[in-house]
């Protein structure tokens, strides 16, 4: 014990997050586990298929992480990005608008959900489980009213999808470029910023900092709209991996994203966020869902399994913050 | 007096940052009532705490009825037969009394709640102990004085053999607290161990036969109230500590320009019809008993809550305040009764806290400038001589002193005119307390004026130059500090209350 409290202790483990190390190496032993285990697990197909998960998860997880940091919820991330994905890729496919202008679409979408969500929370003081569960059913049914309940499936790179060289160029992985410098971008909004100290602040406690004559609800409801646009971006990653995308699913990536959020030490009683965390924590789900795969069972099995990790993450912090008091 | 029934040996409790209790021992006899005195922040709610198991000691033992005994939670204590009443009421507003009497152990009838016999048993109860009150009255509806009693009538239907009075007559008025000393006499008769915890002065020698004092979660000394004098009680009590006397004079002069004026300022059935000024450089005490209105007319002037109809002007100019927003824009800072709640971020440091009102002037470009946060946040803690290794400490790991000072700073930091203290030592010790009192006179004397709520007598007359009272929602004198007198509080205090 008296080793562990020594090693939490020291400054550079300190700085980086001593919970985040351990997860760091929970991700590494689960990756030579497996490659032990599996054939060939560590060759570059799976690793290309792990980060195909990896984008469009990490970009939802980087998302629900703000509105986690105030103490509130979003589960319409996965459904919303469905929505994005097919009413930007409909206009894009049957409506003749260009491929610029509907991956902005994809983003407005997601912005204007964040918003509503935000709008709702913020300032009608509507718990942020009902606003979310209501707008996961509005994202899903807009999607399939605008679609007319089609699939649609976003252009090849060779017909015109030039949008795929943001997820690879040849063999090359453009996505965790992308990824790694939007989670840092957030990690600067969320430690370096007024909007960060005050989203953490507010889910901290919410009151005190309304009461230092901060605009509490405007604040809250900019964690929800920056959400909103990582949602959006999340959907063009999607669809740049899977290519299609069918009206009235989403909803299981919502489980995910909020599990590698929670695992990477994001509190669920809002006021503790990291980002670095999450996207370990999104790295972990990714490797899971390839490993289970690769190891022959269904993908039912990752649905029993992120779930469960939710529920001892969120037990984990329950009891962290008993301790503390 | 019977044998002893309850004792407490060498308690020892810490929290961060304070020794809340230092090797503490005490005990309770059978039929006898035991005060336990001391300042605000000696330890005695904590050692009753310690007692019910709400918190756990660090060390030390609790011996009840011969045998050691460790309590988790106050429902154990309750069945082993100690119960509690505290000094804020638990009860459900919207239940009925004997609802709420019988609250988590109803009498069914099948699946159904039997709502006759739990009346049935509650006018029993209170037939015993001749208290005069309808069970099947809405509890919402009584007065402080009469939920007292109905706590009290919970209280005993646990079978309880100890019960604690936490300054059970702190909201009361003069014919309640005489109600409340018949029962205690009652509850006396028939052999039941009770600990009384108040600092009246008075009251403890009217009720009580055994003093046990208190000082800094030190235990000072046990006296029989009888052989000792008020001024035994006091020098234990005070200690160290010397005591500054009551203001005799005004320091603000009669021309003083009035920076803050409400005028006929309504919200809610707590704030009625309240208009005054406040001076620059002055201290304004808001006396009055607790539940007087003084919380929700300084939340309604600060635009915490909703107002329903009412003007302010600040310095003179008409301010429109819907919001703490509008407040801070002019000037106005409220330093809450309860730091934890309103006051603090618990999970940021010194520094973010102390810059939360005035982040706007912290920042270069879109980024928080963290150095210059420091540097300020460092200023203010060496100069309100805030106890702590570094800024970047969480406000959560200082005591209550401390993060009263930090809360202080924040207000200081915006450059706030108008500062309204909420209880401004409450829940802080002795030593802690003197400073901000000090701090208080200081900023008054740079010109800032204070608004100063507070329900202890003492510090109202020490500190404010002048005095607002108030009483159910209304005000109901203003004093100058030159003609106060305790008394003359007192009356105002429960002009409307019968």
């Amino acid at each position: 014990m008296d080793l562990i409290k020594k090693i939490k202790e020291n400054p550079i483990i300190k700085k980086l997050g001593f919970n985040r190390i351990v997860l760091a190496c929970v991700l590494v032993l689960m990756y030579l586990i497996l490659s032990l285990m599996v054939d060939n697990f560590a060759g570059m197909p799976r690793i290309m298929s792990a980060l195909n998960y990896v984008y469009f998860l990490g970009f939802l997880s980087l998302g629900v992480t703000f509105v986690i940091a105030t103490g509130g919820i979003d589960f319409s991330i996965g459904p919303v990005m469905f929505c994005c994905a097919l009413v930007s890729g409909y206009s894009l496919t049957s409506l003749g608008v260009p491929m610029l202008p509907s991956l902005i679409l994809s983003l407005i979408v997601g912005l204007l959900f964040g918003m509503m969500n935000g709008y709702l929370v913020a300032y009608w003081k509507v718990p942020p489980f009902i606003v979310s569960m209501a707008s996961m059913n509005i994202a899903k049914g807009v999607a399939s009213v605008f679609t007319k309940t089609q699939s649609v499936s976003w252009p090849q790179a060779a017909k015109g999808g030039w949008f795929r060289s943001l997820v690879k160029v040849g063999k090359f992985p453009v996505g965790i470029i992308v990824f790694l410098v939007v989670a840092a971008i957030c990690s600067i909004i969320l430690n370096h910023t007024k909007a960060g100290r005050y989203i953490l602040s507010l889910g901290s406690n919410r009151e005190a900092v309304r009461l230092s004559g901060v605009d509490t609800k405007k604040w809250e409801m900019l964690a929800y709209a920056i959400c909103g646009v990582l949602v959006g971006i999340a959907a063009i990653y999607f669809v740049g991996a899977y290519t299609t995308v069918q009206p009235g699913y989403g909803d299981q990536y919502n489980n995910e994203a909020i599990a590698g959020c929670v695992m990477g030490g994001t509190s669920m009683a809002g006021g503790l966020a990291s980002i670095g965390g999450t996207v370990i924590g999104v790295f972990i789900i990714a490797l899971l869902q390839e490993g289970i795969l690769a190891l022959g069972f269904t993908k039912d099995y990752q649905l029993i399994i992120t779930g469960l990790i939710v529920i001892v993450a969120v037990y984990a912090d329950v009891m962290a913050r008993r301790r503390k008091n | 007096m019977g044998e002893v029934i309850l004792q407490m040996i060498d308690i020892d409790k810490r929290f961060p940052g304070v020794h809340a209790l230092n090797k503490v021992s005490f005990d309770v006899k059978r039929g006898e009532v035991h005060a336990l005195m001391g300042e605000n922040g000696a330890g005695k709610s904590t050692l009753m705490k310690v007692l019910t198991g709400i918190y756990t000691k660090d060390s030390g033992s609790i011996v009840f009825e011969g045998k050691e005994v460790e309590f988790h939670g106050a429902r154990e204590a309750q069945d082993a037969g100690v119960v509690i009443v505290h000094q804020e009421l638990n009860m459900v507003g919207h239940l009925t009394v004997a609802q709420n009497i019988f609250i988590g152990r109803e009498f069914k009838k099948g699946i159904r709640i039997d709502d006759k016999k739990m009346n049935e048993e509650a006018a029993k109860l209170f037939e015993k102990l001749n208290i005069n009150i309808d069970p099947t009255a809405t509890m919402s509806d009584l007065t402080v004085g009469k939920q007292q009693m109905c706590e009290i009538a919970k209280a005993i239907s646990h079978d309880a053999k100890v019960i604690i009075f936490d300054e059970p007559t702190a909201a009361l008025t003069e014919s309640e607290i005489e109600d409340l000393f018949k029962i205690i006499r009652d509850l006396r008769k028939q052999q039941m161990a009770i600990v009384y915890i108040s600092h009246r002065m008075d009251e403890i020698k009217v009720i009580t036969d055994r003093v046990t004092v208190m000082r800094d979660g030190c235990y000072v000394g046990t006296l029989v109230t009888e052989e000792s004098t008020k001024d035994d009680i006091i020098n234990m009590m005070v200690g160290r500590i010397i005591y500054e006397e009551p203001k005799t004079k005004s320091r603000v002069p009669d021309d003083a320009p009035v920076v803050l004026r409400v005028d006929h300022l309504n919200a809610g059935r707590m704030v009625q019809d309240v208009s005054f000024e406040l001076r620059k450089g002055e201290i304004l005490g808001f006396s009055g008993l607790m539940g007087a209105g003084r919380t929700e007319t300084a939340r309604a002037i600060f635009g915490a809550d909703p107002k329903e109809s009412g003007e302010i002007f600040v310095n003179g100019k008409k301010t429109v305040i819907n919001s703490p927003e509008d407040a801070v824009k002019a000037g106005i800072g409220y330093l809450s009764e309860d730091r934890k709640r309103f006051g603090i971020v618990v999970q940021k440091t010194i520094a973010e806290n102390t810059t939360m009102a005035d982040l706007g002037n912290y920042m270069k470009g879109i980024f928080i400038d963290k150095k210059k946060e420091k540097k300020v946040a460092k200023e203010f803690v060496d100069s309100l001589s805030t106890k702590t290794p570094s800024v970047d400490q969480l406000v959560v790991n200082l005591s209550g002193g401390n993060q009263q000072k930090v809360v202080i700073a924040k207000w200081l930091c915006k450059n706030c005119d108008i500062l309204i203290f909420d209880e401004p030592t409450r829940g802080i010790d002795v030593g802690a307390k003197n400073e901000i009192y000090k701090l208080m006179n200081k900023l008054a004397a740079e010109g800032k004026s204070i608004i100063m709520i507070s329900s202890e007598m003492t510090e109202i007359l020490r500190m404010s130059d002048r005095i607002v009272v108030m009483c159910e929602g209304k005000k109901t004198g203003e004093l100058r500090i030159e003609d106060t007198t305790q008394e003359k509080i007192m009356n105002l205090a429960t002009r409307d209350i019968n």
